[in-house]
C-alpha cells in the first residue's frame, strides 16, 4: 500500500513539472508557436478578423502557429500577471498610449527598428512608409519604435448628417466662432447639439485637452503637467479654456440632463436621432451601429481651431491601437511577420471590414468612418491623450489633471478656484513622486 | 486522550496548511510588499519605507475614497439594519405570502452585479428612468429636472442601489434569528399590555443580539471591502466621487485601462484596509459583547 502510495505520489510531482515546462515554444517537427495575448473578446468583429488575418497567415507560413488569447480591454493587466509567473507570451496588443506607459516604460518590449527599416511584405517599400502620417512616430522611447500601431480611432466630433442638413448647416465648422454658431442653428432646429455623459472622463477631457492644444499648441498641457513646482497651471490658458466649455452649457449646448447621464446614455441620444454629435473616438459609429442602423449618416470634423491659436485644426489626436513583441520572446522573427503581414494591404483592409480605422495609407475605411480617414491622411501633427501625459504620468493625469478639470467641466465647481487647486494638488502629487 | 489529539491535529492540519498558503502568507507578503515602489512588472522594487503609508494620508483621493467607505459604513449600515428590522417585524406580523415577501426583497442577492447596475441606471436615467417619469407624471417640475447620478449625488444614487440590495441577506439573516423566539414570550407580554415597542426593545433585541452582533461583524467587514458595485455603477470610468478604498486599491494597482501599475502603493491601501477592518470588528465585538441569554 505504502509503496502504492510513494508510486502515485512521484508520478503527480513529474506530471506538475513536466506540465510547469509546457507553454509556448517550439510546437514540435520544427513548427513555431507563437502566443498572442489580445485586448479583444472574442466575439468582438476585431476579433474575428484578427482570427481571420492569423489563419491566412498560418496557410502562408505552414511551420508557424499563433496560439491567440482573447482577454478583453484589461489585457496588459493580465499580461502583467502572466510575466510574473514566467507565461510565454510573444506578442501582445492593446491601446497603443498604455502600453507605452506599460510595458513599453517598463523595457519589457523588443525594438521594431529592424523590422521598421526593412521592406513591407512582398513590395519594395520600407515598412515605416506604410503607416499613416505621424501614428507610427507618436510612442518612441529613446529614439527607438517599440510599437507597432494597427487600428486608427481618430478622435473627432462625429455627427448626424442628417440633422446638420435640417438644422441648414452647408459645411462643417472649422473654426471656434463657426462652431459656435453652428451649435445655436442645431439648438433651434429642435435638436441636442452635444451628448455627454457625466462619468465619460476620458471623452470630457478631449474637449479640455483640444482646446489647451489648439490655443497653445501641442506640449504646452504636457510641459503643465511635468511642471513639479505646480506653477504652470497659473498660465491663462487653462482657465480660458475652461471658460470657452461653460459657455457650451451656459448657452445650452449642453442640456441640464447631460449631468445625470451614465455612459452610454448620452451617446445613445446620437444613435436615437435626438442629439447631434458627439467628440469621441473614432469606434463611435461602430459602437453605436446596432442603435443607430444602416440608414444613418454618419460625419465627422475634427475639433475646430481657435483664432488667433498656436494650434491646427489639423492637429489631430489618435487614439492608436498597436502591437508589441515582448523581449524575452524567442521567435522574435516569426512575431515581426506577423506584425507585417497584419500591415498588408488585404488585412487592413479586412480590419477596416470590422468597422476599424485602417492605420495603413490608402486602406478605404468603413463609410461611416470616411471622414476620419480624411482627419487621418490630412493630419498635421498627431496628438497623443492628454497630451502624451496618460503614457508617461498616466496616475498624474488621472489623479491630478482628471480630478480637477472635470469637477469644473461639470459645473460642480469654478473656474476661478481651479488654478490654486490644481497647483497645490500637482505640488503635492510631486512632492511624493 | 492522546490518539484524540492526533485525530483533531489530522483532521485541522489540510485546512490549515491552505489557509497558512493562501491567506497568513500573501497577508505577511503584502505587508512587505507595502514598503516598496513596484510596478508589478518583474522584480524591480525599490524600497520606500513607511513612504507609501505617508503618500496615503497626504492623497486626496485616497482620503476621499476613506470618508465614502465610511459613509456606506456608519449611514449605510444603521439603514440597512433599521430597514431590515422594519421589514422583519412586518413580514412575521402575520401577512400572507410571508415567504414570497422575503424571497422578493432576497432576490437582489442572487442577481449579477452587471445587471443590477444596468438596472439603476434605466431607474436613474434622467430621461426617461423610472424616477424622473415619475415625477414628471405627478408634476413635480424640481423632481423631474433632479439628476440623481451626476458627478455629485452619484454616489449617494449607488448607496440607496447598495443598501436595497443588503437589506434582503440581513432580513433572511434576522428572520431566521426572530424565528427562533418562542412566540409564548410575545403573548405573555401582550397579556401584561406591552406595545410594539416594547416587545420589540424587550424581547426582540435582546433575545436576536447574537445575530445582530454577527450581522454586525458581516455588515462591516463588507462595507470596508466594497468594490463591484459602486465600480460597475458607472460602467465607463467611474467618477473619483463614487470612488471606495477597494475601488481606489483596484485603480491603482491594476490600472483599470490606464497605465497605472503602483502595485506597492495599491498594497498599502489593502494593508490600510485590512487594519481598519481589524480594529473595527474587534472594537464592535467588544462592545456589543452581552450576557448570554439561553432560551
Amino acid at each position: 500500500m505504502k509503496k502504492a502510495n510513494l508510486i502515485v505520489y512521484v508520478v503527480m510531482v513529474a506530471t506538475i513539472l513536466l506540465s510547469a515546462c509546457g507553454g509556448g515554444g517550439s510546437a514540435g517537427g520544427g513548427k513555431v508557436n507563437l502566443v498572442y495575448w489580445s485586448m479583444w473578446n472574442k466575439t468582438e468583429p476585431s476579433a474575428i478578423a484578427l482570427t481571420e488575418i492569423i489563419g491566412k497567415f498560418e496557410a502562408a507560413n505552414p511551420n508557424i502557429t499563433i496560439e491567440a488569447v482573447w482577454n478583453g480591454r484589461e489585457n496588459q493587466t493580465k499580461v502583467r500577471t502572466a510575466l510574473g509567473a514566467n507565461t510565454v507570451i510573444d506578442f501582445v496588443d492593446q491601446d497603443a498610449s498604455q502600453i507605452a506607459g506599460g510595458l513599453m516604460k517598463e523595457g519589457l518590449l523588443l525594438s521594431l527598428e529592424d523590422m521598421l527599416n526593412s521592406n513591407a511584405l512582398d513590395e519594395a517599400v520600407p515598412f515605416k512608409d506604410v503607416f499613416n502620417p505621424g501614428t507610427l512616430d507618436l510612442y518612441v522611447k529613446d529614439a527607438v519604435h517599440y510599437l507597432m500601431p494597427y487600428d486608427d480611432s481618430p478622435v473627432m466630433f462625429w455627427y448626424n448628417k442628417d440633422i446638420f442638413t435640417a438644422a441648414g448647416i452647408a459645411a462643417p465648422p472649422a473654426t471656434w466662432d463657426e462652431f459656435l454658431v453652428d451649435l445655436q442653428k442645431i439648438k433651434d432646429a429642435g435638436f441636442v447639439p452635444l451628448a455627454i455623459e457625466n462619468d465619460g472622463g476620458d471623452y470630457n477631457m478631449f474637449y479640455f485637452q483640444y482646446l489647451v492644444e489648439r490655443i497653445k499648441g501641442k506640449g504646452f498641457l504636457y510641459s503643465a503637467i511635468e511642471d513639479k513646482t505646480g506653477e504652470k497651471w497659473n498660465d491663462p490658458v487653462f482657465t480660458q479654456a475652461l471658460t470657452m466649455i461653460k459657455e457650451l452649457w451656459d448657452k445650452g449646448f449642453i442640456p441640464p440632463e447631460s449631468l445625470g447621464y451614465t455612459w452610454p446614455a448620452a451617446q445613445q441620444t446620437l444613435a436615437t436621432g435626438k442629439a447631434a454629435m458627439e467628440l469621441c473616438g473614432g469606434w463611435l459609429p461602430n459602437e453605436l451601429s446596432d442603435m443607430a442602423g444602416p440608414d444613418f449618416k454618419w460625419g465627422g470634423f475634427p475639433f475646430p481651431a481657435v483664432a488667433g491659436g498656436a494650434g491646427n485644426v489639423n492637429d489631430l489626436q489618435q487614439w492608436l491601437l498597436a502591437l508589441g513583441v515582448l523581449k524575452d520572446t524567442a521567435h522574435p522573427q516569426e512575431a515581426m511577420a506577423f506584425l507585417k503581414f497584419v500591415m498588408t494591404n488585404e488585412s487592413q483592409t479586412r480590419m477596416a471590414q470590422a468597422l476599424q480605422g485602417a492605420v495603413r495609407k490608402g486602406v478605404e475605411w468603413p463609410a461611416a468612418m470616411a471622414d476620419g480617414a480624411v482627419a487621418s491622411t490630412n493630419a498635421t501633427t498627431v496628438l497623443d491623450h492628454a497630451d502624451g501625459g496618460t503614457a508617461m504620468y498616466a496616475e498624474f493625469t488621472k489623479n491630478v489633471l482628471f480630478f480637477d478639470v472635470l469637477p469644473v467641466f461639470l459645473n460642480q465647481a469654478t473656474i476661478a478656484d481651479f488654478p490654486a487647486k490644481i497647483s497645490a494638488d500637482a505640488k503635492n502629487y510631486w512632492a511624493s513622486h | 486522550m492522546k490518539t484524540r489529539k492526533r485525530l483533531i491535529v489530522s483532521f485541522l492540519l489540510p485546512a490549515g496548511l491552505v489557509y497558512l498558503a493562501f491567506f497568513l502568507v500573501p497577508t505577511a507578503w503584502a505587508f512587505y510588499y507595502s514598503f516598496f515602489d513596484w510596478s508589478g512588472f518583474g522584480l524591480n522594487m525599490q524600497y520606500r519605507g513607511l513612504g507609501n503609508y505617508i503618500e496615503l494620508f497626504r492623497d486626496p483621493i485616497f482620503l476621499l475614497s476613506l470618508k465614502n467607505t465610511l459613509f456606506i459604513l456608519v449611514v449605510g449600515g444603521i439603514t440597512v439594519f433599521a430597514l431590515a428590522f422594519l421589514l422583519t417585524v412586518l413580514v412575521n406580523s402575520g401577512i400572507k405570502g410571508k415567504k414570497f415577501f422575503r424571497a422578493m426583497v432576497f432576490l437582489p442577492n442572487v442577481i449579477a452585479t452587471i445587471a443590477l447596475t444596468t438596472l439603476w441606471a434605466f431607474i436613474y436615467n434622467p430621461s426617461f428612468g423610472l424616477l424622473n417619469s415619475f415625477f414628471r407624471v405627478i408634476g413635480w417640475d424640481a423632481g423631474a429636472k433632479f439628476t440623481f447620478t451626476s458627478y455629485d449625488h452619484i454616489f449617494y444614487a449607488m448607496l440607496v442601489a447598495l443598501i436595497w440590495i443588503e437589506v434582503g441577506f440581513f432580513l433572511v439573516l434576522l428572520m431566521a434569528g426572530m424565528d427562533k423566539i418562542p412566540a409564548e414570550y410575545y403573548e405573555a407580554a401582550k397579556i401584561e399590555g406591552a406595545n410594539q415597542w416594547q416587545m420589540f426593545t424587550g424581547i426582540t433585541v435582546p433575545l436576536l443580539w447574537d445575530v445582530i452582533s454577527v450581522g454586525t461583524v458581516l455588515y462591516t467587514i463588507f462595507a470596508l471591502k466594497v468594490f463591484e458595485f459602486p465600480y460597475a455603477f458607472s460602467q465607463i470610468t467611474p467618477p473619483t466621487t463614487l470612488y471606495t478604498v477597494g475601488m481606489y486599491l483596484y485603480i491603482e494597482g491594476f490600472g483599470k485601462r490606464d497605465p497605472i501599475y503602483r502595485l506597492g502603493y495599491a498594497t498599502a491601501i489593502g494593508v490600510v484596509l485590512l487594519l481598519c477592518v481589524v480594529v473595527i470588528v474587534l472594537l464592535l465585538r467588544r462592545l456589543m459583547r452581552r450576557e448570554v441569554i439561553q432560551y
